[in-house]
């Protein structure tokens, strides 16, 4: 059997077991096992492990548990609260505000965070419910907390950005600062989709009732504006410590972490349930991404024996004699159908590493060292697209269990589907202007 | 359910309900070593008598692998591990169980395989007081002693599950 048709038979053996249901990173790390046996006999038995080697060496990996305990932090002892209510005051006369509030309250929350997870369970808490209650439409909400959560991995920090810097062996510094205006950018974008939508369609999302709206005087709006000095501190600490380069990536999420929990005790809300939850769900989380990172890294060594880079490399250089543009079009396209039946994180982490070494050697009118930081920036984005499509996302799936019944599975599908058409042009504004991405990064670091 | 099925499933559970509580806390740990290493690091900068340390950055590592390896068990106890619900999501429970008894056996090979390469690699690092490249230069053999017993608890809890489940089909609950 050639190596493509067992690189073929790997993943389409791991779909069709992943419709079984069983654990993601049973299904990937037994598909991976089975195929190293198969191969190499004796020699495979120790893939597995070396992986679990492989990734112990991953260090910038630890901001993992930092951002999600701190997403839970925040979430479980309400810290956004009063942000949600500054936005609710000062977008409420507008068509769709709410929902504008919301998307503004994810990006908020995506500058202190390198996760979806957080916004999404902040998103579902404090937003979701209130927006409901407001006779907003059901899609718009869940579509508006899916995409607006997803935000979390594009805008600095991002561990989707520290898996690739690791995959690419690219500056992590450079990959989250080429992120931080596509992110805005694309923000803006959901901003002006909603506000259309929603002007045209009244129904969808309803202006704030005057009356409501004359309860809160001037003076009261004023002082609601105090609750973003909360992410403006976090980001802050964050972030100057790390581009200034007193403290590492790592030490940098510490850092946000703890100064999470300071402003929760702050607050007296960091109570003792706050502590155990936070905890408990943190180890949870972290748990099950380390261990589908693991099957995958797996999955992506059997990949490497078979020499798959350069079978691609083939398959579009040689066989296809695609050009570089049609090249990347085409990975995207590849990854968005993958992203949608299979863990994107498990992509990430096997088709990542085939993709990048080609990706360097294209000629798309960039010097090699900006071409990696800009594709990190593109996959992000693709990566996002797949936390929202389904049958599988994790925007999905979390999204699922969080929202009150009435929402019902096919509002939850549905509603992505707007969203991740804005994306798609987002994607392809990138493209064809990489300065948007690359601009941040050379004009901070290029001096 | 025969009691010993009954007490295995008490006895693992219990035991990676414990393990996992510890691993747990591990995450201040984690914390408390990347703050030194800061901490060190920023106090040599401004000229006081300290030296950054060498330690934390391999210490740090081992303490992450050791958090999410005796982790898993107990994450897998509570149901956080993902999985593709497309189908699964609308089944009864007692065709989960059905499903799920027959593709335990993906997770219990996949398993079986990494603590056979953690067994072996672990005989080689003690055999040979493997350590690690580097300034600090540490033995890798009580890291991987960690990862065997982590990727063995799993294993267990594993078959805890598998019982689990056959005990929903038949009807009962242990």
């Amino acid at each position: 059997m050639s190596h493509e048709m067992i690189a073929i038979l790997m993943f389409s053996t791991m779909l069709v077991m992943m419709m079984t249901g069983q654990r993601v990173f049973g299904v990937i790390g037994f598909v991976a096992v089975v195929a190293a046996l198969w191969l190499w006999g004796t020699g495979g038995e120790g893939l597995a492990f070396g992986a679990a080697m492989k990734l112990m060496k991953w260090y910038p990996l630890l901001t993992l548990p930092m951002f999600v305990f701190m997403g839970y932090v925040m979430s479980e002892s309400r810290l956004a609260d009063d942000l949600y209510r500054m936005f609710h005051v000062w977008f409420g006369p507008v068509p769709g505000g709410l929902a504008i509030g919301t998307i503004l309250l994810m990006v908020l929350i995506s500058a202190m965070n390198g996760l979806s997870v957080a916004g999404m369970a902040i998103g579902a808490t404090i937003a979701l419910p209130e927006l409901l209650r407001r006779n907003y439409d059901k899609q718009m909400v869940t579509g508006v907390i899916q995409a607006g959560s997803s935000l979390g991995i594009l805008i600095p920090p991002s561990v989707v950005l520290v898996l690739y810097a690791m995959i690419a062996r690219a500056p992590v510094g450079q990959l989250w600062l080429a992120g931080a205006i596509p992110g805005l950018m694309m923000a803006a974008m959901f901003v002006i989709y909603i506000w259309a939508r929603c002007g045209l369609q009244p129904h969808l999302g309803p202006v704030l009732p005057e009356e409501e709206r004359a309860e809160i005087d001037f003076r009261h709006k004023v002082r609601l504006l105090g609750a973003g000095l909360l992410p403006l501190t976090i980001f802050l600490t964050m972030m100057v410590p790390f581009v200034n380069g007193w403290t590492s990536l790592v030490e940098s999420s510490v850092v946000g972490a703890l100064v999470t929990v300071g402003a929760a005790v702050w607050k007296r809300r960091f109570t003792r349930e706050v502590f155990e939850t936070a905890t408990r769900n943190t180890l949870a989380i972290s748990c099950m991404f380390m261990w589908i990172i693991l099957a995958a890294l797996t999955f992506g060594a059997v990949f490497d024996g078979l020499g798959a880079v350069r079978a691609i490399e083939g398959l579009f250089v040689d066989r296809l004699a695609l050009s570089a543009w049609e090249i990347l079009i085409l990975m995207q396209l590849s990854y968005l159908v993958m992203g949608m039946f299979l863990d994107d994180t498990a992509m990430l982490v096997i088709v990542a590493p085939l993709y990048v070494p080609l990706v360097a050697t294209l000629d798309l009118g960039l010097p090699r060292d900006q071409v990696l930081i800009w594709y990190g920036v593109l996959y992000t984005i693709t990566c996002q697209i797949a936390y929202l499509t389904p049958p599988f996302g994790y925007n999905l799936f979390l999204m699922r269990a969080m929202t009150p019944p009435e929402i019902r599975l096919r509002d939850i599908y549905l509603s992505a589907f707007p969203f991740v058409g804005v994306m798609i042009l987002a994607l392809i504004l990138l493209m064809a202007f990489p300065g948007i991405a690359l601009w941040l990064p050379e004009t901070v670091y290029g001096r | 359910m025969p009691r010993w099925a009954i007490a295995y499933v008490r006895v693992v559970d219990g035991l990676n309900r414990r393990v996992g509580r510890f691993a747990m806390y591990l995450l201040f740990v984690l914390m408390g070593i990347l703050l030194w290493s800061s901490a060190t690091k920023i106090g040599s900068d401004l000229g006081l008598p300290v030296n950054p340390s060498l330690w934390t950055l391999e210490m740090a590592q081992f303490v992450m692998v050791a958090y999410y390896i005796l982790g898993g068990p107990y994450s897998m106890q509570i149901g956080s591990h993902v999985r593709m619900d497309l189908l699964y999501g609308d089944w009864s429970p007692a065709r989960k169980a059905w499903f799920d008894a027959f593709t335990i056996v993906l997770v219990l090979v996949f398993l079986s395989v990494l603590v056979y390469g953690a067994i072996d690699s672990t005989a080689y690092s003690i055999q040979y007081n493997e350590r690690n490249p580097s300034a600090w230069r540490p033995y890798l053999w009580p890291i991987k002693v960690v990862m065997c017993a982590g990727f063995l608890l799993m294993l267990l809890q594993s078959v805890s599950l598998f019982l689990r489940d056959i005990a929903a089909i038949r009807g009962v609950e242990i």
